[in-house]
C-alpha cells in the first residue's frame, strides 16, 4: 500500500511529493487516524488561495485504510475531506512528516526547507484563526475595460516625451516624430486651423468621428477628445480606464490634471487654456490608425 | 505659417517659444542685432532667488534664447533662467524685457495672433 503525500505550499512550482510505503506507511496512518470529530466552532475552513503552507494532501494509492477516504488534507492536526471532519490521533503529524527526521527528508530538500515548513507549519495556524471569512466587495470595475493604461511614466522620459505629442499619446502610438493629424494618409489639416481642418485629417488617419459619444466609452477601441486653439494649435485628450482624461501637451509631460489642476472627468468642461474649441470626441480602434 | 522643430545646425543661435500642444512649437533665427541687444539686457537683471512657477499644460509656457553651444535663456513670468551643461542662473525680469523682446523678434505671422508682446498669454498666472 503506497501513501502519497503532497505537501501543498507552492504558487509557482510544483509542490514536493513523497510517497511512502510499508511500514513507513502504516505509522503515518496511525497518526492519521480519526480522533475526536472537530466540533463546529473548530472547524475553521482552509484558506482557500493563501500564499504559502496550506497543509497535506494524502491520498491512498491501493487498498484504502477504514475510516480514511481516498483522499484528505490535514491542517494543523485537523483532517478534512468526505465524511471527515476530525482531529489527528496525533495533532503533530505535519510535524513528524515534515521535520527533518521525517519521510520528507528522502526528498532532500534541504535542512532550510524543512525549517522553513515548520515556520509556515505554525504561520497556515495563525492564519485560520484570524482568517476574515466575511465576502469581500470586488473593487469598481474599471469603467472603460478597452482603454489604454495611465502610464506617464513610460511616456516621460528623455528618449520618448520630446519626440512625442498629444495626438502620439492620445492615439497611444509612439512615433517619435511629433505626430500631425493627416500626415500619414497625405491629408494634413489645413489652414486656417479649425475643427473642421483638423477633424477630417485626423479621419484620415483612421480614428472615427464620434460626436454622439457623450463622454462615453466605446465597446471596443477608446476615446479620445480633440479641441482647437482657433487659427493656433490642436489638442487631443484621451479617457482612461478608469472613466478620467489624460494628456500630453506638446513636448512636456503627459498629465492628468487641467489648466487649474483638476483631474478631467469630461475635456468640454475642463480648464483648457487657450484651447477654446471643443470639436468632437472619437474613437481609436486599437491596431486601425495610421499616424506620422 | 511655418514652424520648426528645432533641426537647425547648432551652429546658429535660436529664439523660440514654447507654447503649441500639437503643432512643433514655433522657432526663428534671431539676426545678430537682437541677440546683442538679450544678451545686453541679461547682463542688466538682477539675480533672483527661487525658481519660476511652473506653466499651466496647455497654452503659453515661456520664450527661450539656445546659442551654438547649447546654452539657453528661458524666460517666464518675470525671471529668465540661464541653463547651461552644470548650473541653473536665475535673475529678475520684472518688466519682462527679455520676454518681450524674444517675442518681437520673431517674424510676421509666426505667433498666433493672440501671443504677442503685452499679450494676456505672455502674462503668467
Amino acid at each position: 500500500m503506497t501513501l502519497r503525500i503532497t505537501i501543498d505550499i507552492y504558487s509557482g512550482r510544483p509542490n514536493p511529493v513523497v510517497d511512502l510505503r510499508g511500514r513507513e506507511t502504516r505509522d503515518v496512518l496511525e497518526r492519521l487516524r480519526p480522533g475526536r470529530r472537530l466540533k463546529r466552532a473548530e472547524i475553521t475552513p482552509l484558506p482557500p488561495s493563501t500564499l504559502g503552507y496550506r497543509g497535506l494532501t494524502i491520498e491512498q494509492v491501493g487498498p484504502l485504510t477504514r475510516g480514511l477516504p481516498r483522499s484528505f488534507r490535514v491542517a494543523n492536526g485537523d483532517l478534512f475531506g468526505p465524511n471527515l471532519a476530525h482531529r489527528a490521533a496525533d495533532p503533530d503529524v505535519e510535524e513528524f512528516i515534515c521535520g527533518s527526521t521525517g519521510p520528507l527528508r528522502r526528498l532532500r530538500l534541504g535542512r532550510d526547507f524543512s525549517l522553513i515548513l515548520m515556520r509556515e507549519i505554525v504561520r497556515l495556524r495563525e492564519i485560520r484563526l484570524r482568517y476574515q471569512w466575511r465576502h469581500q466587495p470586488w473593487p469598481q470595475r474599471d469603467k472603460c475595460r478597452c482603454a489604454p493604461l495611465y502610464e506617464p511614466e513610460w511616456w516621460n522620459v528623455p528618449q520618448r516625451q520630446p519626440h512625442n505629442n498629444c495626438y502620439n499619446y492620445g492615439t497611444n502610438c509612439r512615433t517619435d516624430t511629433f505626430a500631425q493629424p493627416g500626415q500619414a494618409a497625405g491629408a494634413m489639416y489645413t489652414w486656417p486651423l479649425s475643427c473642421a481642418s483638423v477633424r477630417p485629417a485626423a479621419v484620415a488617419d483612421e480614428l472615427i468621428d464620434n460626436p454622439a459619444a457623450n463622454n462615453r466609452c466605446p465597446k471596443e477601441g477608446h476615446l479620445v477628445a480633440l479641441v482647437v486653439w482657433p487659427n493656433g494649435d490642436f489638442h487631443w485628450y484621451r479617457k482612461g480606464r478608469n472613466g478620467l482624461w489624460s494628456h500630453k501637451p506638446g513636448g512636456t509631460p503627459v498629465t492628468n490634471v487641467d489648466n487649474s489642476g483638476n483631474p478631467i472627468p469630461d475635456p468640454r468642461t475642463a480648464d483648457r487654456g487657450p484651447y477654446t474649441q471643443f470639436c468632437t470626441f472619437m474613437v481609436v480602434m486599437h491596431g486601425h490608425i495610421k499616424i506620422q | 505659417m511655418v514652424t520648426s522643430r528645432s533641426s537647425r545646425p547648432a551652429s546658429q543661435w535660436i529664439v523660440g517659444v514654447r507654447v503649441f500642444s500639437g503643432r512643433p512649437d514655433p522657432t526663428w533665427e534671431p539676426n545678430p542685432g537682437v541677440v546683442a541687444a538679450l544678451l545686453a539686457t541679461w547682463e542688466q537683471l538682477e539675480p533672483a532667488h527661487g525658481v519660476p512657477p511652473a506653466p499651466p499644460p496647455l497654452g503659453y509656457g515661456g520664450s527661450f534664447l539656445r546659442d551654438p553651444d547649447g546654452r539657453e535663456w528661458s524666460a517666464y513670468a518675470g525671471m529668465v533662467t540661464l541653463r547651461d551643461d552644470s548650473r541653473s542662473v536665475w535673475r529678475g525680469d520684472p518688466d519682462r524685457q527679455f520676454e518681450r523682446a524674444l517675442l518681437a523678434s520673431a517674424p510676421p505671422g509666426l505667433l498666433p495672433t493672440d501671443l504677442g508682446p503685452g499679450a494676456p498669454l505672455v502674462r503668467a498666472k
